[in-house]
């Protein structure tokens, strides 16, 4: 039974929850030069057992609707990125029409290099950079959904050591094979 | 940051010599020069990178021109600006309703202060936007946009002089180098 002399304080607003700083930076600087984003949009089937039932999906970290380009970031060292780069691989032979880059470590620190944030580049990559609680879109504004539980882009993949990604039990991926049907999967929206 | 007393000291490798700028540029006018021929053309320089080319690539070209100048901000300039939104800092003179535009960057690494200034300045409604780069760094560009005229293409390195900064130090460079990686992971 709900106290009406003790409403609930009404939730705040709402932006994606990232995964890892680098992304909520990234998110940052995109607001700032007004490129519109989407975080985690979709999910994109990558491998599927006999049975027809997807085992391994891929989630790139953005799409920018304007360019229908899509972004994948990675903080983690170059010797780290083989699973990554493995799964990259795969979504290309599978959705050729797919245009998706892999924003490496490297990448990244030359970015805060070019904006004079390079102090602040430990903190935002790799393991320290995980945000393992909720954190608030900087720019909630720009952001084009507003998400809400996100899956793992790692679904079925189980964890292995290093991922920037919180390790979390496979998800039991839900669509088929691509030709078939629903090989690519929307991201639930909140409150869905 | 402070640079040596001699900024050349910081550089590692000369990328690209004085010379080779010269002759670059000296194409890349031709070029606009003969492309642009029988029509006005209007260059707008984005300060502050490319103020050396813009000098020496007006200077190069043949054809009746009139120059402009726009600042925009940069991301991570301040603490406020670093959660805010990029800004016009400095706008056009003059109009360029109708005006045959080439934008004159010194690099095109990311790409988004250029989407963005490209955006702003076709709601001016010129008669044709294209763009002219001396540098163009395609292995960091994270939004494609065309580019009519490229001086060099250069790999990933972070690269100074003409008119190319860090921390606006080295911009007075008559070449362009890669800075040594120890000027810019020293703590200030």
């Amino acid at each position: 039974m709900t106290d009406a002399l003790a409403p609930d304080p009404p939730p705040p607003a709402r932006g994606p929850t990232f995964a890892h700083a680098s992304e909520a930076e990234l998110a940052r600087i995109l607001d700032f030069y007004a490129v519109r984003w989407e975080y985690e949009p979709h999910t994109f089937a990558i491998l599927w057992n006999l049975d027809g039932d997807v085992v391994e999906s891929f989630a790139p970290d953005f799409y920018l609707p304007e360019f229908d380009l899509y972004l994948e970031m990675t903080t983690l060292k170059q010797r780290l990125v083989r699973k990554k780069n493995r799964k990259l691989r795969r979504l290309r032979e599978l959705y050729p029409d797919i245009r998706i880059k892999l924003f490496y470590a490297r990448d990244f620190r030359m970015l805060m290099l070019k904006y004079g944030k390079l102090g602040i580049i430990e903190s935002l990559s790799g393991t320290p950079g995980q945000m393992l609680g909720p954190r608030q879109a900087p720019a909630p504004e720009a952001a084009v959904l507003e998400l809400g539980a996100l899956e793992p882009d790692e679904a079925a993949d189980g964890s292995e050591p290093g991922l920037e990604r919180p390790a979390s039990p496979p998800a039991r991926a839900r669509r088929r094979r691509p030709g078939r049907r629903d090989a690519v999967v929307d991201k639930p929206l909140a409150g869905s | 940051m402070s640079a040596a007393p001699d900024p050349t000291q910081d550089i590692d490798e000369v990328l690209i010599t004085e010379e080779q700028i010269a002759r670059t540029v000296g194409e890349l006018g031709a070029r606009i020069s003969a492309d642009y021929a029988g029509r006005e053309l209007t260059l707008v320089s984005v300060l502050k990178g490319s103020l050396p080319f813009m000098a020496d690539l007006m200077r190069s070209i043949t054809i009746p021109v009139r120059i402009d100048l726009m600042e925009v901000s940069s991301y991570g300039g301040t603490a406020t600006e670093s959660s805010g939104l990029v800004r016009i800092l400095k706008d056009l003179s003059s109009s360029i309703a109708d005006a045959h535009v080439l934008v004159v960057e010194d690099i095109i690494d990311t790409g988004l202060t250029l989407n963005y200034l490209v955006r702003y300045l076709r709601g001016k409604s010129p008669a044709s936007l294209r763009i002219c780069t001396l540098l163009d760094k395609p292995a960091r560009r994270l939004v494609d946009i065309p580019v009519d005229y490229v001086g060099f293409t250069i790999e990933d390195r972070f690269v100074v002089g003409y008119g190319l900064d860090y921390g606006e130090l080295y911009r007075n460079l008559r070449f362009v180098g890669v800075l040594r990686p120890d000027v810019y992971t020293e703590p200030a």
